[in-house]
């Protein structure tokens, strides 16, 4: 029997996809089309290129908290000439109560698939990843273990990875080195990474760059990847560059696609291809926001000033990349940025009795309401918070 | 191509003299000359006579402006925003008749915040004829838009602030009515119980429908 790759791949590049994973819905549906192009085994043996069609439906659900987020994502696809694949992911994120510049990330997934190139089953694996951020940049340590099974034969890989990241405007880089180890060998046998069939474990040395320009809610990626591949006294190196991007088309709806060659992950099971994909994102609830979920931000209060007014104060829990500025009738709606007080990201304007529309955006995104005001429409399609002052 | 070219750089500096206006931009407006930064000519020039009919109805302009600079920041297309002003003017002047005979600007601009938040009209006039002619509303109108854009239902809303105001209760003790029930609703509270519980507060400090009945001195206005 003749076994796809395709759907498997697209299934894991959807929920692996930095972009997509920091996608700010509550709840997200995605439909898209893929063209990948993998080595699979032939009846002899040997291996070839093989381009497949496939398509997508993906789900991705964010529940943010007063401190902490939840992720959960799912996604079916389905090949023209392959068997369905299925994957779910459920994460968290939480900021440390001692310094919220440190942040943890964790979580679970766990997969079934069927891999032309690399046989039939199952993929379990767990990860957690440790953030220091400020509002400039940041850096991570990370590490993973994942058991898989492949036609009824089990592997196990550990990875472990280091990065670093910066902003400078709307440019966002990082730099990583990632390092693994792992018995799948069908996997990167059919990556060419398993260069000695004599060997029962692989080690995976990665460095990588990625450039991305981010304008609100839209964002170009630019990746280098180099990876070095040990098996036994032998070596192999494969470079790999993609590029990917989000177009908010609407306040509902994005385009995304993506271009590029994927590494091999055995971490997730994930096969090595050359990927071309073109998806459209649909963002339900009661308030689809392109950039960030305003009750996940931004919160307004007035401490009263001697004499009547007060001082309208803003923060922002924005521990991580985001410029956020404040507007309202107060500025003539001219945009005032926050800066940072400790791990927040803060506006203090002083103001005298009345009624006021405040809003706030993220990365030049859409203006919102910060959380705790009452909401008012702004016959913009968007929203405001209004506040009463003593 | 070279009209885009030169386009550009007028479109800056519109934008530079609405920055340099500020918070004067309505008083700039006000003397002919158009600061509004909207690119689109056709739609800049129905939002301005919108806002000169306004003024020519003696209706407050500066939310008007406001309102279009709100627009710009926000990305809106012209036409958008030549509906959002258009809108606005009209709300200003059915809150200019709901609070006849005399509203100030403030009670105008107020009073169509709240019709905005679908506040029926009827109940600007009951708050108007709440307190005497020569005292404002636009505290009990603020907080009522307030409590019903949080969801507060409009005749409940009204009901408690009418009462506070029937009871001698100054536009302050109506500001801390907002300013409470605003708290109570980020520490948890459901809005409705939190006015409920708030209002009665404020009842409270206030003097007895007996003592009002005797001659008792009313709160401190403002």
């Amino acid at each position: 029997m003749i076994r796809r790759a395709a759907p498997w791949l697209l299934a894991l590049f959807v929920v692996a996809n930095p972009a997509a994973a920091q996608a700010p819905s509550e709840l997200r549906l995605e439909a898209g089309y893929a063209r990948v192009r993998q080595r699979e085994q032939a009846p002899d043996g040997s291996y070839r290129e093989r381009d497949s069609d496939a398509g997508l439906v993906a789900a991705f659900w964010r529940r943010p908290f007063e401190s902490w987020t939840f992720l959960a994502s799912g996604n079916v696809t389905y090949g023209r000439d392959s068997i369905a694949a299925a994957q779910a992911v459920a994460a968290f994120s939480a900021p440390w109560s001692i310094d919220d510049r440190l942040r943890t990330e964790g979580g679970v997934a766990g997969a079934r698939f069927s891999l032309a190139s690399a046989g039939r089953g199952g993929n379990a694996n767990a990860f957690a990843r440790q953030h220091y951020l400020t509002d400039r940049g940041g850096t991570w340590l990370g590490a993973g273990v994942a058991r898989t099974t492949r036609d009824s034969r089990y592997s196990h890989s550990t990875g472990a990875d280091f990065g670093v990241w910066g902003r400078l405007g709307f440019l966002y880089g990082s730099g990583s080195y990632g390092w693994q180890q792992s018995s799948d060998r069908p996997l990167l046998t059919a990556a060419g990474q398993a260069v000695d069939p004599a060997a029962r474990l692989y080690t995976l040395s990665d460095v990588e760059l990625v450039v991305e320009a981010r304008g609100g809610p839209n964002s170009l990626a630019l990746s280098w990847a180099s990876r070095r591949g040990i098996s036994g006294d032998n070596a192999s190196r494969v470079i790999a560059v993609s590029t990917s991007g989000i177009l908010q088309v609407t306040e509902r709806v994005a385009f995304t696609a993506t271009a590029g060659r994927q590494l091999a992950d055995p971490l997730r099971g994930l096969p090595q291809a050359e990927l071309l994909t073109a998806s459209l994102r649909v963002s339900f609830g009661e308030k689809p926001l392109p950039v960030m979920q305003r009750s996940a931000i931004a919160s307004a209060s007035v401490e009263p000033a001697p004499g009547g007014g007060g001082e309208l104060v803003v923060r922002v829990f924005a521990a991580d990349t985001m410029v956020v500025e404040v507007a309202g009738d107060f500025s003539n709606w001219q945009p005032v940025a926050l800066h940072r007080e400790g791990g927040l990201l803060v506006a203090r304007v002083r103001l005298g009795p009345g009624k006021y529309r405040v809003a706030v955006r993220v990365n030049l995104g859409g203006w919102r309401a910060p959380r705790n005001l009452a909401r008012v429409r702004d016959d913009f399609g968007g929203e405001a918070g209004i506040l009463v002052i003593p | 191509m070279s009209m885009h070219r030169v386009a550009a750089p007028k479109r800056i500096r519109l934008l530079a003299l609405a920055l340099l206006a500020g918070v004067s931009a309505g008083p700039v407006f006000a003397q002919g000359t158009s600061v509004l930064p909207i690119a689109d000519a056709k739609s800049r020039q129905a939002v301005e006579r919108v806002i000169a009919s306004a003024e020519a109805k003696g209706l407050p302009t500066q939310p008007l402006v406001a309102k279009a600079m709100e627009g710009v920041t926000k990305r809106a297309t012209g036409e958008r925003i030549r509906v959002a002003v258009d809108s606005l003017a009209k709300r200003l002047e059915q809150a200019r008749a709901l609070l006849a005979p005399s509203p100030s600007a403030a009670e105008i601009v107020s009073g169509a915040d709240a019709l905005a938040v679908s506040v029926p009209g009827p109940m600007l006039k009951k708050i108007r004829a709440s307190w005497p002619k020569t005292q404002s509303v636009v505290m009990p109108l603020d907080v009522l838009t307030e409590l019903v854009a949080r969801g507060i239902e409009a005749n409940k809303a009204l009901e408690q602030i009418t009462t506070l105001m029937a009871r001698g209760a100054t536009p302050a003790h109506i500001a801390g009515l907002g300013a409470s029930v605003q708290s109570d609703v980020a520490a948890g509270l459901a809005p409705d119980a939190a006015l409920e519980v708030r209002a009665r507060g404020v009842m409270s400090l206030l003097p007895s429908p007996a003592a009002q009945a005797a001659g008792a001195p009313r709160g401190t206005k403002p």
